[in-house]
């Protein structure tokens, strides 16, 4: 036996043989982990073996079915393609937007909820609920909020004797409007979460904080938000993930437009496979975004992750 | 028995059964389904409740068993994946040029495999026959049938600007020097053009005035790319036009983001003077209650061209695997439905024709009295139904680009490379040669 630093004791002998015929650890975590692994072989390996076959082909459903090998071509080809590297930007700008906005709106209502409020149990429900909303429905919702012809903003803007509607799906703005409405659906978990973190932080560190006449802003700074950084590390991967996914709010609030303005890899990856048609192309267009979201969390943990995690 | 009250006896009991008969065979075709089975109709939602008080009554009159769901979002993209995963579909809606493709791939029964197809054919207008035909096979029967491009004209704000009849255009060249001199007088927003962001939108808007101007995009019989970049060709001329229009500033980025209804809302709202819009939303415009400029809604008559496009949608059967029985009742549930019911009548694409003023592809439904009627109820004034006949009849269609496998490949490239040349100020000669471009690259792709 040895003692850690933190004065427990570690366990440093040899463990004892087990017993002939039992089972030893690693054979009882496969068994128990098989199932799961036959469940990911068929959702995940199948399809992900397919694409890559995919991606090496080109897949022709017209006069007749036909799979060309055409090796790296798909791969290389979209490096020439320039609605690529514009979706690129799009789905970097995007996905910054939302994850800041998320994280930003979850640790204000994280906060919000965190305070002694009346009727705080549905004060928590309603704010549950964007979470609870589909994109699809959100995208809709988003679309007839802010379209010049219908919006909220030329309501306003006519009943203070406007004459213009107050259009923000143009060109400028669209990416942000798809990122708040990204944000809207995505902050309630992250506030959740939050929340939870923040109800573990002892109440002494509050009273001590009084006793050390820190500000309201100081206090936040120095006492509350140091315990969320692993859980904020960790939502911000996770919304990252799902902002660089994000496809159907975007299909169906702007169709990748005006023009190309909001179309996002998804979009174009969506475009390429089944408007085109062009499988092949699709397909390896999507192993980049792959590498792109894995790109995006490495980065995240190396500069965040790492340090907050030990 | 009597012999006498025998023989009328077996004279009625004949009269029953032959009427019983009639009623399902009114076509000289049985109607009535055998198999037992489900036949599955998708479609895109429009008018979902008519489309289910049809099938309803098929249902219920003809013992059918059919499944009538909506397919919502981008329909023709999903209706192909749903067709290449061989989904269970035997009737549904597309357009011609999603209609070529789907045949090309083996995914459709062509409407000549019908019992009745002699007496289908003989019904059609000749060019709409000519528009569904691919390979000189007929690819569904008709939905319904209209001109997409129809100028139409807001007359309230048109007229209280001192514009008359007399200034009506004729052509394209026309109606932007129009649109400049309405907003000379003061009208801030008298062109809303047909730039939307449905996959129908710009791209079509470019198409039809093209075709509207002389051109033609593509070869009609082999394909082969059209479009020239000469100065006064009708391709030069348009995206000029374009340009000058989107730099105006008269036109809200806004409209690239309407959907359709955002699209007839936005003409409703009065708001405009003109705009290219589809034929039977004429009725939509002079609706009180649902526009702000009904009553005042007329369209632009004919003048040195066409207006608009032909925009039709079919009814077409899928080739999936399924029993023959099964087949048959398909074919029988297209025929009741396309065309005509077990009392011989076109009664669905006349309830078209009133409940939304589809206009059909069948003579007799467009050259009745009843659609007669309806057409001058919903116009604004009455030379205006000779107006639409007129423009209806003349309707082009862009069998270069539409007629062909590659159409709806074609189209979402046209969607974006429009867009992007409004909005980066794109080098009119250089657009054209990528059209050129793309078409070349398609024929390849597909050996044409």
């Amino acid at each position: 036996m040895a003692v850690g630093s933190a004065g427990q004791a570690i366990q440093t002998s040899t463990p004892s043989r087990k017993p002939r015929g039992e089972m030893s650890d690693t054979r009882f975590a496969f068994l128990i982990g098989l199932p799961v692994l036959v469940f990911l072989l068929l959702v995940v390996a199948y399809p992900l073996g397919y694409a890559i076959y995919m991606s090496l082909h080109q897949i022709v459903f017209f006069g007749g079915y036909r799979a060309n090998f055409v090796g790296l071509k798909n791969f290389i080809d979209v490096w020439s393609d320039k609605s690529f590297i514009n979706a690129i930007w799009i789905t970097l700008r995007f996905t910054v937007e939302s994850v800041v906005l998320t994280m930003i709106l979850g640790l204000c209502l994280a906060s919000l909820m965190n305070q002694r409020i009346r009727m705080a149990g549905l004060v928590r429900t309603l704010l549950f609920l964007p979470w609870c909303v589909s994109s699809y429905a959100a995208g809709l919702m988003f679309g007839q909020l802010v379209r010049g012809q219908t919006g909220i903003l030329t309501t306003i803007s006519f009943a203070f004797g406007g004459t213009q509607g107050v259009d923000l799906m143009g060109r400028a703005t669209v990416v942000e409007v798809l990122a708040v409405a990204n944000a809207w659906l995505m902050s309630p978990l992250v506030a959740f979460f939050l929340l939870a973190n923040m109800k573990t932080i002892p109440k002494r560190l509050y009273d001590l904080a009084a006793i050390d006449r820190l500000t309201a802003w100081e206090t936040f700074r120095y006492v509350t938000l140091p315990p969320l950084q692993f859980t904020l590390f960790v939502f911000a991967s996770i919304t990252t993930v799902l902002s660089m996914k994000m496809f159907d709010m975007i299909l169906i609030m702007t169709g990748g437009g005006p023009g190309t303005a909001s179309a996002t890899l998804t979009y174009q990856i969506y475009k390429r496979s089944f408007k085109d048609l062009n499988l092949g192309y699709g397909a390896a267009m999507s192993f980049y975004l792959l590498f792109f979201i894995l790109g995006a969390t490495f980065l995240i943990y190396l500069v965040w992750g790492r340090r907050v995690s030990r | 028995m009597k012999r006498r009250e025998f023989g009328l006896l077996a004279g009625t009991a004949g009269l029953a059964l032959m009427s019983g008969a009639g009623r399902t065979l009114a076509q000289g075709v049985d109607l009535k389904p055998t198999s037992g089975e489900t036949v599955y109709f998708r479609g895109w939602n429009f008018r979902t409740d008519v489309v289910q008080a049809n099938v309803a009554r098929y249902n219920q009159q003809m013992d059918g068993k059919v499944d009538y769901a909506t397919v919502t979002g981008d329909y023709p993209a999903l209706m192909e994946q749903n067709l290449m995963a061989g989904a269970q579909l035997d009737m549904f809606y597309a357009n011609p040029s999603s209609a070529c493709r789907y045949f090309d791939a083996g995914w459709v029964l062509p409407a000549n495999e019908l019992p009745n197809y002699a007496e289908i054919d003989a019904e059609l207008y000749p060019n709409l026959k000519e528009a569904w035909t691919y390979k000189g096979q007929l690819l569904g029967l008709s939905y319904f049938a209209s001109t997409r491009g129809t100028m139409v004209v807001n007359r309230k704000l048109f007229e209280e600007h001192g514009f008359t009849d007399a200034d009506l255009p004729k052509n394209w060249d026309e109606v932007y020097d129009l649109i400049y001199r309405m907003k000379d007088k003061g009208i801030e927003t008298p062109f809303l053009p047909h730039w939307f962001g449905e996959w129908f939108g710009i791209s079509w808007g470019f198409v039809l005035e093209v075709i509207n101007r002389g051109g033609t995009i593509a070869d009609p019989e082999t394909h082969q790319p059209t479009i020239t970049t000469d100065e006064d060709g009708p391709y030069y001329k348009t995206l000029a036009a374009w340009k000058k229009l989107w730099q105006s500033g008269m036109i809200a980025q806004e409209v690239f983001t309407f959907n359709e209804g955002g699209y007839i809302d936005a003409f409703a709202s009065g708001r405009y003077v003109m705009s290219p819009q589809q034929i039977y939303d004429i009725e939509t415009f002079n609706r009180p209650g649902r526009s702000q400029i009904a009553g005042s809604c007329s369209l632009v008559p004919m003048g040195d061209h066409p207006w608009g496009i032909i925009d039709s949608g079919l009814y077409v059967m899928s080739n999936r695997e399924r029993s023959e029985a099964l087949t048959d009742d398909v074919k029988k549930f297209v025929s009741w439905y396309g065309f005509k019911d077990q009392d011989g009548k076109i009664a669905i694409a006349q309830n078209w024709m009133q409940e939304n003023m589809l206009f059909s592809g069948y003579k007799s439904v467009m050259e009745s009295a009843e659609t007669a009627e309806r057409i001058k109820k919903a116009i604004a004034r009455p030379e205006d139904y000779e107006a639409i006949l007129k423009v209806y009849q003349n309707t082009p269609f862009p069998k270069g680009i539409w007629s062909v496998v590659w159409s709806e490949e074609f189209n979402p490239f046209l969607k974006e490379t429009l867009s992007s040349f409004l909005f980066d100020d794109g080098d009119i000669v250089e657009t054209l040669e990528s059209m050129t471009a793309k078409i070349e690259e398609l024929n390849g792709k597909y050996g044409i």
